[in-house]
């Protein structure tokens, strides 16, 4: 066990730390949320893919206008998969550290590794759900295989990065106040139809995709889509901006981990 | 070695920065136990959160060779809905322990049998506690920081903990803070009195120990703080006054030297500590037992049969009480057939057996005098099954008519004349019990706190009650009076 503050620590044995410490607070965090009861940890995506096969079926039903070809079935999984993604990251770490204020007892548990552990297990339990429910889809033949697999990954793995720095932002802020939360909430609906998921951009008129394409995670929607259908849309993106835009979240979402690390009351 | 160098720590509040921690600094090498004594709030566990690293200090630094521990016997850190188990293989995973080991230690130590593989949150607290030691316990730091160990559990958990702790660990650092003198007594080799965000260190026990009643107000006593709420009637006062009287460091602080002498059999010392802690609480019913033991080790079976009356007078379960209250009416030659020992009800107020501080005040009220002498008060005791009867007694004694006849209050500034009632009653807040027991009747022109205020600076508190119709209620002394003024 290594607590002394006296030398530093080689980085090597602090890697070993780190992971060890995310390690031990995933699973606490996996038992606390879902238990042993009926299908225990499953629900972790479970429950996000009860949440796409509704939305799918919705849409499906309404036959929902999106302005494409696309079958509304690969529209509504590739759409609301990511909008899951970024959505439930901020919502896991808002009120986070607070709740498990306690375990900073814990000499080599830091604010930060509680929320990296939360954020793992939300891109785990997001990630399983559309890849499973890909899986399905293209086995029964509702959707094509990807066309470009890497760039569904990239695509993916840029949201994800998004809504890392976001939920780490706004879940450091809630610990200053609790306005976050209270304002989390509407924002985060208002932001699902504008977020790409209930859109494609090409399909908008000039002046509107000028708008959403200053939101980030549209960026990333459609680089999904783009290696799911390529040929069969026309996707809109830029990767440096949401790149740029999670590059600038991580920054202050790292500053204002510290700022509250100095500040936090352990309960 | 633990080296804090100037450490402080500002809390901000909505009323500006509060400093809770004042440039503090002390080693702490390896062996060595610090005690740290502190009243309620001083900032002893900020101390030990910013030692244990949860918490980071405002200024200054704080440097360790040693691996410490997270403050002990702590429960915080538990999950409610995961198992003991689980919490065990958590810590384990954490501090890259053996798990199978472990979980076979806290088996063993926490003594929680099946309920081991239960969710936390159906625990009892004492169960909860025994788990956390446990766990506590898996991990062999260098350092431990001890809070409050002994809140919950019984003698023999505290005594498995003590061995743990103490022997089989003993050679570790600890940092041990607590309200309970006595423990880091035992326990510490260095001693330190945190007051006013600052650490003064003392090698020496009973040095730290009378700093610490100096800063605590002990040896300058002010009385019991002003509570805000008054008590409307004795009933309050009773149900209310343990609650009130453990949150108070002086009565607190008594109430334990008086426990430390009575178990080094100090019997003389320890009754007459009680009695200081009394005079805090004289309506602590507890206490009231005690002192009667220590009376009945003295020998004075008077002593110890009105206090063990007064005791469970006052609430206190005459079953517990009875196997030392028959021996001590038995040498006196008489039996609790005789006289029964009345029990508390929460009946009306004027229906509750009278205790000692009731024949104090009534004494003080009608005759103007110091209490009575031991063998009136036990005779008082065994007559009267309530305490309107015993105030309807007193007012039939001849002693009241010197008292009724002396003049009306004094003018506050003439200090010469005022009845030095605090001399003569043992209780230091004697007039706000007296009014509260009386209950005046409720009006506009004049509110409790004024009685009581015009009470204590009166050479005449009965005809200041009289006036604010106190006692109107208890019929068997409305008679008496009647019988006096007709």
């Amino acid at each position: 066990m290594q607590s002394s503050i006296v030398q530093p620590h080689p980085l090597k044995e602090s890697l070993a730390v780190q992971v060890r410490v995310i390690g031990a607070l995933l699973i606490r965090e996996m038992l606390t949320r879902y238990g042993r009861h009926n299908i225990g940890f499953l629900w972790l995506f479970v429950e996000p893919m009860i949440f796409t096969l509704g939305i799918t079926a919705l849409w499906t039903a309404t036959k929902s206008v999106h302005g494409s070809d696309l079958p509304i079935v690969a529209f509504a999984l590739t759409g609301y998969s990511s909008v899951l993604l970024w959505r439930s990251m901020p919502g896991r770490c808002i009120g986070a550290l607070l709740a498990n204020a306690s375990l900073l007892y814990h000499r080599n548990i830091k604010p930060l590794d509680i929320y990296i552990a939360r954020i793992l297990l939300e891109f785990g339990g997001a990630t399983i759900s559309f890849v499973v429910l890909s899986v399905v889809f293209i086995s029964v033949g509702w959707i094509e295989t990807p066309e470009d697999f890497l760039k569904v990954v990239a695509g993916w793995l840029l949201i994800a990065w998004f809504g890392s720095g976001l939920a780490i932002t706004l879940g450091a802020m809630s610990y200053l106040s609790e306005l976050v939360d209270k304002f989390w909430h509407p924002t985060s609906y208002l932001l699902f139809p504008l977020s790409g998921a209930a859109f494609l951009v090409a399909a908008l008129p000039p002046f509107a995709q000028e708008v959403v394409l200053w939101i980030p995670m549209v960026h990333g929607v459609e680089m999904v889509r783009d290696g799911f259908f390529g040929s069969q849309a026309r996707a809109v993106y830029d990767v440096n901006y949401i790149a740029m835009a999670s590059l600038l979240f991580s920054a202050v979402s790292l500053l204002l981990v510290r700022y509250v690390s100095n500040r936090v009351v352990p309960g | 070695m633990i080296n804090v160098q100037e450490v402080s720590k500002v809390y901000p509040t909505r009323f500006g920065e509060k400093l809770v921690l004042d440039r503090i600094s002390f080693d702490l090498a390896k062996g060595e136990k610090l005690g740290v004594l502190g009243r309620n709030g001083a900032g002893k566990s900020t101390l030990v959160r910013l030692i244990s690293g949860a918490e980071k200090p405002s200024s200054g630094k704080i440097q360790s060779s040693m691996s410490i521990s997270w403050p002990l016997a702590f429960g915080g850190a538990f999950q409610g809905n995961l198992t003991g188990v689980d919490n065990v293989r958590f810590i384990s995973r954490l501090y890259r322990q053996d798990f199978e080991k472990n979980l076979e230690f806290v088996e063993d130590f926490a003594e929680l049998g099946p309920y081991l593989r239960e969710e936390v949150r159906t625990y009892s607290s004492g169960m909860r506690a025994r788990l956390a030691f446990a766990i506590s316990m898996i991990i062999e730091f260098d350092c431990f920081l001890i809070d409050e160990v002994g809140a919950v559990g019984d003698a023999r958990f505290h005594a498995r903990c003590n061995l743990e702790l103490f022997e089989k660990r003993g050679d570790r650092a600890m940092v041990i803070i607590s309200h309970d003198a006595s423990y880091v007594r035992d326990h510490c080799t260095r001693f330190g009195v945190l007051h006013d965000g600052r650490l003064e260190q003392f090698s020496d026990f009973d040095v730290a120990y009378s700093e610490f009643r100096i800063k605590i107000g002990l040896n300058a006593p002010k009385g019991p703080a002003k509570a805000t709420l008054v008590p409307e009637n004795r009933k309050q006062l009773i149900e209310t006054t343990h609650t009130v009287a453990v949150r108070d460091d002086a009565f607190l602080m008594l109430a334990r030297e008086a426990d430390w002498q009575r178990d080094a059999k100090n019997w003389e010392k320890g009754e007459s500590l009680y009695l200081d802690a009394l005079a805090l609480y004289p309506y602590q019913r507890s206490y009231w037992g005690q002192k009667a033991h220590c009376a009945k080790e003295l020998g004075a079976l008077v002593r110890a049969e009105a206090a063990y009356r007064t005791a469970c007078a006052l609430g206190e379960p005459y079953s517990e009480l009875k196997r030392f209250v028959e021996p001590v009416m038995k040498k006196q030659e008489v039996s609790p057939k005789d006289f029964p020992v009345y029990a508390y009800s929460g009946a009306k107020p004027w229906d509750h057996p009278p205790g000692i501080p009731d024949i104090d005040l009534f004494a003080l009220a009608l005759w103007g005098e110091a209490i009575p002498d031991d063998n009136e008060v036990l005779r008082l005791l065994r007559q009267h099954r309530t305490c309107d009867a015993l105030l309807a007694d007193m007012i039939a004694d001849s002693r009241f008519v010197k008292a009724a006849g002396q003049s009306a209050p004094l003018a506050p500034a003439d200090q010469t004349n005022v009845l030095s009632a605090e001399k003569k009653s043992f209780q230091k807040s004697w007039a706000r019990n007296l009014v509260i027991i009386s209950q005046p009747r409720k009006s506009a022109s004049i509110d409790v706190p004024s009685i009581i205020k015009n009470v204590e600076e009166s050479r005449n508190p009965w005809a200041i009650l009289m006036e604010a119709q106190g006692f109107a209620h208890w019929p068997l002394t409305q008679a008496a009076l009647q019988l006096r003024n007709g």
